[in-house]
């Protein structure tokens, strides 16, 4: 079982050269600026069991990730909870869903964050190959990165 | 699933499938299968996106490639660059390399048959969609099960932090060789971690031969004519045709086991050829030597996969002794080689798992593998090289030109889904046909045994695509039994 030093994480999400999907990345980047050096920030381009590796230990996670619904203007910020992270995302193109992730770590007694705040930003599916975020993503990054900082003044970080 | 006609099945997403994937079923008007197409409406233009960057780059790039199998680009780029520089790694950074690639092998294996291919076995195929998966089958074994499968991912993931600089996304292959040894201290502690991984290996042998093998009904599923797939077999070998994930010559036999071909990287443009379908944005690759003769089965057809039963079939027998064993108690069960059950395939890959786990022991006790050399420096002018591994998915093939600064200028890469585009889609085809019948209600227990028919080749198809440009919508084309379209529906 992992032991952290700190007990709150920032962990970043999406692929680097997949466009508006490394916004989480982005994001991720620009709190470690920021925050108090009670948090540990984590980019990561990954799915299923190593995002179970990355969080275990944690008591806190703000995760900050790019999402497809189609039902939102690009730019749009969804602020989820793992409750209702399952009902919003159709089933994940990875190996493993968070949903699939947090129920067995559940399962398994995984010592698990007790509280995760999921901030999504809405953008088009990200099928290009390409460096750099979207003019509609790079405009709406610092609201995904204040509302990051509203989460986590909350946890005092 | 939804119906947006009487005569349209459709499932979409396609469940536990890396990328996004569509299937449309089209029925005549007796309400049988007229014919079944895979749509894959995902583009990446990787290929050139890596043109006009330092080769040297490509182990760490190709990494991003996908979510699920870094490690097999990494080291397929890094052996195609020992070409492109004209060196041959020293043998100690050989055997690390190795190493990691057959932990690595070990870990993904046992990802897919507990989280992904097995749930249809152990939970059942006909059970609710909802539970077949790695939670229906810890409800269904018990909660120790899961234990085993998390500590043995524990293992491939601190395996790969030490040997690849990092969990995924490794950094360490670099043209000539690796960038990090291993003490005898991080090696005693490897050793121990792949003990256990060779146990875990000899469980899931178990777990499958209690779950599946000792269900008649299972076995009858698996041998059932649904499931069959009569074309060509390919693998990678060593010298004495057994098999081998990290280094050797492509071999293929044909439908009654007899050798086809054999050859080495760089001839793997004589061999193969990509052919273009209209329906599909996905190349479907070909035996050259035969030509393009369709999406038939048979020796007269051009048709190969390339997965772990394809392998185990291409090959003459296992390197380790356990795995030799199981190897030739799934061939002497199955009828004699080669086996075209598709669904076998999950025996093989069990089999494979152990042997990657047996292999890998073997390599951390081999008193090389804490030498210090461990790279060759690249002195020639770099040029054109072809790197080729196993993927868990199938024979990868990553081929480089450049210009004499190491700079690419040409980039191609054979996933190991895309050898095996034609088949898959033949076979959903084919299990569509025998599923569906006349009259048939079609509930999601059928639609799941017609998923099960591409699910055995473990397919991940966001790294299969290569054309571009960039973002493309979904097209859904209904044809007639000519191929023409007669309705085009898009999102």
């Amino acid at each position: 079982m992992s032991v952290r030093q700190n007990k709150i994480l920032v962990l970043g999400l999406g692929n680097d050269i997949l466009g508006d999907d490394a916004v989480g990345l982005h994001a991720a980047r620009e709190l470690q600026k920021v925050i108090q050096d009670n948090a540990d920030v984590v980019e990561a381009v990954i799915s299923g069991f190593e995002i179970m590796d990355v969080l275990e230990g944690y008591e806190k996670v703000l995760l900050l990730d790019a999402v497809v619904t189609n039902q939102h203007p690009t730019g749009t910020i969804l602020e989820l909870s793992k409750e209702q992270f399952k009902n919003v995302v159709a089933i994940s193109p990875h190996y493993m869903g968070l949903p699939e992730v947090f129920l067995l770590a559940e399962e398994m007694k995984i010592n698990f964050p007790k509280e995760i705040r999921i901030l999504a930003m809405e953008i088009k599916p990200p099928y290009e190959v390409r460096e750099g975020l979207s003019a509609d993503v790079m405009n709406a990054l610092p609201d995904l990165i204040s509302k990051g900082k509203e989460v986590l003044s909350k946890w005092s970080c | 699933m939804n119906e947006s006609n009487k005569k349209h099945i459709s499932i979409d997403p396609i469940t536990r499938l890396e990328g996004h994937g569509k299937i449309d079923i089209f029925l005549n008007n007796d309400g049988e299968v007229e014919n079944c197409y895979l749509m894959i409406p995902e583009l990446r233009g990787f290929e050139q996106f890596c043109v006009g960057r330092p080769v040297e780059e490509m182990p760490r790039i190709t990494t991003r490639l996908c979510g699920v199998c870094p490690e097999a680009h990494h080291i397929a780029s890094a052996k195609a660059c020992d070409a492109v520089y004209h060196i041959e790694p020293p043998s100690a950074g050989r055997k690390l390399r190795e190493l990691l690639y057959n932990v690595f092998f070990s870990g993904d294996h046992a990802l897919h048959f507990y989280a992904l291919g097995g749930p249809d076995f152990v939970v059942g195929p006909e059970a609710p969609a909802a539970e077949r998966n790695i939670l229906g089958v810890i409800a269904k074994v018990g909660v120790e099960i899961g234990k085993k499968v998390i500590q043995h991912r524990a293992h491939h993931s601190a395996i790969m932090e030490l040997l690849g600089g990092k969990k995924i996304h490794q950094v360490t292959s670099l043209p000539g060789g690796v960038s990090k040894g291993l003490t005898e201290e991080e090696r005693k502690g490897v050793e121990a971690r792949i003990v256990e991984m060779v146990e875990f290996g000899k469980f899931t042998i178990k777990v499958f031969d209690d779950i599946v093998l000792k269900n008649k009904a299972y076995v009858d599923l698996i041998l059932s004519d649904t499931y069959a797939m009569k074309i060509h077999s390919m693998g990678l070998v060593d010298e004495k045709n057994r098999v081998n994930f990290y280094d050797g010559k492509v071999r293929v036999v044909d439908c009654n086991g007899k050798e086809f071909v054999k050859y080495s990287p760089k001839e793997y443009l004589d061999n193969i050829a990509e052919h273009v379908e209209p329906w599909s944005y996905l190349k479907f690759p070909f035996l050259k030597k035969i030509g393009w003769k369709g999406f038939i089965e048979g020796n007269e057809g051009s048709i190969y996969w390339a997965t772990p039963l394809s392998r185990l079939n291409a090959a003459d027998g296992m390197a380790t002794p356990l795995a030799q064993a199981e190897y030739e108690r799934m061939y002497k069960t199955l009828g004699g080689k080669p086996v075209h059950a598709t669904l076998a395939t999950h025996w093989a890959r069990v089999i494979e798992l152990l042997y990657a786990s047996e292999r890998a022991l073997e390599l951390v006790r081999d008193p090389e593998i804490t030498s210090p050399n461990i790279r060759a420096i690249p002195k020639e002018t770099p040029t054109e090289g072809v790197g080729i591994i196993e993927a868990p998915r199938g024979t990868l093939t990553h081929h480089y030109v450049t210009d004499e600064r190491g700079i690419l200028t040409k980039v191609n890469l054979i996933v190991g889904t895309t050898n095996n585009n034609a088949p898959i889609a033949m076979s959903v085809k084919k299990a569509a046909q025998g599923l569906i019948k006349k009259g048939t209600v079609v509930s999601d227990g059928i639609l799941n045994k017609i998923e099960m028919a591409f699910r055995a080749y473990d397919p991940c198809f966001g790294c299969a695509t290569h054309t571009l440009p960039g973002q493309m919508p979904l097209v859904v084309n209904i044809r007639n039994k000519d191929g023409e379209i007669i309705q085009e529906l898009k999102r």
